[in-house]
């Protein structure tokens, strides 16, 4: 028995979904492409819903996972992503006190390791070997320990040579008080006064003190 | 990726994480279900947020054994959708039609052919438009089953009607809407 269009009408969205049997199919299609009334029926309904299965689904506003999340699992810090991330994590660095203790922890390292003689440019796994270090810490101290003897050994000659070059540099009265200016001593004068004889005097004066204070040193 | 049921396990276990997960996960089909539903942005995403807080507090109640954690999101979606229209009945037909005939009339009278992307958008809006003006069974059996994608048996337990009632509320909101966007000057392809 043939379909009626109210048939056709009825099953339309079940023959649209595939669920009509082999038989319940032609009789549909042979209904439809004889009817002048069904056929744009269903062209139309067909036309819509293979549209809507088209249609994408709508965004949903960006804030609303968040507000959920807020209603169920209470305020939370708010999402971080990309960039917003690292720099959150870089946020304690860049606290004053942080940036302070960095610097000292650094100023620390390299004086300990200029120290042990540790050239950290350089270094290698042997650097670290505790022998090696004991001896590059022991080198270092007697280095400077020397260097420093030597330092007060210079200045010792040159605060001599000081002292015997002006003898007569002590407590002198004021200019003022001096009714006449005393008799001119070649040791007294400025520099710029003396003659080039006394100059090569003075420095056979100055080697003859240094060889006295200091014999076989040299001058650093 | 894990499934939803062992995503539920480890909420009820008090695993925030695995919540968040859940929630990400659905939050973009329950608020197309609500913004078709409903046809308020504002609304929909007070509704969803109400949704998820009721998940949140009867997730316990859940068994995987019933059927998929999709389908019973969408039960509760559709439950709540329902005491909302029942709560906020009003009747936006004419609304409806006033705000949807001068937007085509402007469409049609544009200068440049609108691109493809528009041409969805506004088929989006126009479907939106008609489905307003369908009763609310016929308008949630359409928008399960063509714009959520489910298929007649899940239509059917989440709907919880018999399967007939099904059939007939698909086939018949579908008719109804193209003839509605038929008048609002949507021919077919």
């Amino acid at each position: 028995m043939p379909w009626t269009c109210a048939q056709i009408e009825e099953r339309l969205s079940e023959h649209l979904d595939g669920l009509l049997t082999r038989e319940e199919r032609r009789e549909f299609e042979a209904h439809v492409a004889g009817c002048a009334r069904c056929a744009p029926l269903v062209a139309q309904v067909s036309g819509l819903v293979g549209r809507m299965h088209a249609l994408e689904p709508l965004e949903e506003p960006p804030q609303l996972v968040s507000r959920i999340l807020d209603h169920t699992l209470g305020p939370r810090a708010p999402a971080q992503t990309g960039w917003a991330k690292w720099l959150s994590w870089m946020r304690p660095v860049s606290l004053p006190r942080f940036a302070m203790g960095a610097v000292t922890v650094l100023a620390s390292i390299f004086i300990v390791f200029s120290a042990l003689g540790v050239n950290p440019a350089k270094m290698t796994a042997a650097s670290l070997n505790p022998v090696s270090i004991f001896y590059n810490a022991n080198r270092r101290v007697h280095l400077v320990y020397s260097r420093g003897v030597k330092f007060v050994n210079d200045l010792r000659v040159v605060y001599e040579i000081q002292t015997r070059l002006r003898p007569e540099a002590a407590p002198q009265p004021a200019p003022e008080e001096q009714p006449a200016p005393p008799p001119p001593n070649p040791q007294q004068k400025s520099e710029h006064e003396t003659k080039p004889g006394q100059t090569a005097n003075r420095y056979a004066t100055v080697l003859a003190i240094v060889l006295t204070i200091n014999p076989g040193g040299s001058l650093r | 990726m894990q499934p939803d049921p062992q995503l539920v396990q480890l909420c009820l276990r008090g695993d925030g994480p695995a919540w968040e997960e859940l929630v990400r996960r659905h939050t973009r089909r329950v608020y197309n279900l609500c913004y078709r539903f409903t046809g308020n942005g504002a609304e929909a995403e007070d509704l969803s947020q109400e949704v998820f807080l009721r998940i949140y507090r009867t997730l316990s109640s859940y068994r995987p054994a019933y059927g998929g954690f999709a389908t019973w999101l969408t039960s509760v979606t559709r439950n709540l959708l329902v005491d909302h229209y029942r709560r906020t009945r009003r009747d936006r037909v004419t609304d409806s039609i006033e705000d949807a005939l001068p937007k085509l009339e402007e469409k049609h009278s544009a200068a440049h052919p609108p691109d493809r992307a528009a041409l969805l958008n506004e088929l989006s809006r126009q479907v939106q438009s008609a489905l307003s003006q369908l009763s609310p069974e016929l308008r949630e059996a359409v928008i399960l089953r063509d714009l959520q994608g489910l298929d007649y048996r899940e239509v059917q337990e989440v709907l919880n009607v018999p399967e007939g009632t099904v059939k007939s509320r698909i086939n018949r909101g579908r008719i109804e809407l193209a003839r509605l966007l038929e008048q609002m000057g949507l021919r077919p392809e």
